[in-house]
């Protein structure tokens, strides 16, 4: 019987980084997905009535990003002590900046509005953050491929899920980035990521 | 000061800056407090990390940025993170929560349009802050200690101080709500303001300028 059960929807969203940080770490634990129509039954039996939760030795823990680092603590996926936890930190909320600005844009309904919020974006907003992401990477990554202290930790999985979504959108969008190229292809590659990569369930979101 | 103490650098503003400061005053160790206001903010710009603030800078020169990153590493540092992971965890599930609602006040607070701001401030009043008020109650009841005032467990975290910041903030901040609210968060505020720790501190610190 696995410690820890992880409750979504049936997609990736804002779960699969931890899912991500699960398959790293070569841990079990239930992966609990409920589809859309049976939420309400269960909305009740959540903290704050959302999702992502985890539960955890019959504690239950919501919020995406505190979830997936107390899971990266546990594995030793945050960093090797306090300092480079902190540097983790910083490159994760630098990610979430971002994707705090890409978020809103791709739910809005009115497909030709949409189209131009996403353009702008790509023009305006994006090249910043992903020029902050190369910075951090290079001040913090002791020329390697991972963004802190020489080996993968959860912001380099949080950026590979972050960045399948930019991708979505353009094919091209690290093309001036070699750091975050590199990165990029590092995870993919170590063993336990790529093996849960080609065995994930395919999903709309 | 004492040799090269750590430096904090941010806008003589309370906004992101102050639970950093606050945490610092509850460690009690020295530190730089760099404050600066917009005016000279394109002189520091080019020497923060990545052009924005707060910064920590630590004795060494290294710089983290991100307000959150740097809170959470002085609260580590100062023995307000939680006794063990877990604690860390719902700590931080707290936080993420505070910042559900303060993340849509501040932007809002510095909007220009005045219609935009005006609509989205009544939003927040009606709409998120009771959904705060009930997600705090439901987070504390599951994570505070027996007999206990404080959010997490039994002793005073950097939950309570980024709480009690981002409270003070949205009552100063956001109209109307000093009047329908302040009663209500009083009981988040009390642990902080009767740490002795930070009595000095919440004495001696500037009033609101702003925000």
């Amino acid at each position: 019987m696995s410690n820890y059960k992880l409750y979504y929807f049936a997609g990736r969203g804002r779960a699969e980084v931890s899912r991500l940080i699960f398959a790293a770490a070569g841990q079990q634990y239930e992966d609990i997905r409920y589809e859309h129509s049976d939420w309400p039954a269960h909305k009740q039996e959540m903290p704050l009535g959302q999702m992502p939760v985890l539960e955890f030795n019959k504690t239950k823990i919501p919020q995406s990003l505190s979830i997936a680092r107390f899971l990266a603590k546990q594995f030793n996926l945050a960093g090797k002590d306090n300092l480079e936890q902190a540097k983790v930190d910083a490159v994760v909320d630098t990610i979430a900046d971002l994707m705090r600005k890409l978020s809103p844009l791709m739910f809005d309904k009115d497909e030709a509005r949409k189209q131009q919020a996403i353009k702008t974006f790509q023009e305006e907003e994006l090249p910043k953050h992903l020029q902050n992401l190369e910075k951090l990477a290079e001040l913090y990554g002791q020329n390697g491929a991972f963004f802190v202290g020489g080996s993968l930790t959860w912001a380099d999985l949080l950026f590979y899920e972050m960045n399948s979504h930019l991708l979505k959108i353009d094919p091209n969008v690290l093309q001036k980035y070699a750091r975050l190229t590199k990165n990029r292809q590092e995870v993919e590659k170590q063993p336990k990521v790529s093996d849960y990569l080609k065995s994930r369930p395919e999903t709309p979101f | 000061m004492a040799k090269n103490d750590i430096t904090f650098y941010y806008f003589d503003l309370r906004a992101r800056g102050e639970i950093s400061r606050l945490i610092l005053a509850c460690g009690g160790k020295n530190y730089k407090d760099i404050r600066f206001n917009f005016e000279q903010w394109p002189e520091y710009k080019p020497k923060m990390i990545l052009g924005q603030c707060p910064v920590l800078e630590l004795e060494n020169g290294l710089q983290l940025p991100q307000s959150l990153a740097v809170a959470r590493y002085l609260a580590r540092e100062n023995n307000l993170a939680g006794k063990n992971n877990l604690e860390s965890a719902q700590i931080d599930a707290v936080i993420d929560t505070q910042l559900d609602t303060y993340n849509k006040f501040l932007p809002q607070f510095f909007e220009e349009d005045e219609t935009k701001k005006k609509e989205e401030m009544e939003k927040l009043l009606s709409v998120n802050m009771p959904i705060l008020v009930e997600n705090l109650q439901k987070l504390r009841q599951a994570y505070s200690g027996k007999n206990s005032k404080y959010f997490v467990g039994d002793s005073l975290t950097w939950a309570d101080l980024f709480v009690f910041d981002s409270i003070q903030q949205l009552l100063h901040g956001l109209p109307g709500a000093k009047e329908k609210y302040a009663d209500q968060f009083k009981e988040y505020l009390d642990p902080v303001t009767s740490d002795a720790r930070l009595k000095e501190y919440l004495k001696s610190r500037p009033d609101f300028k702003v925000i």
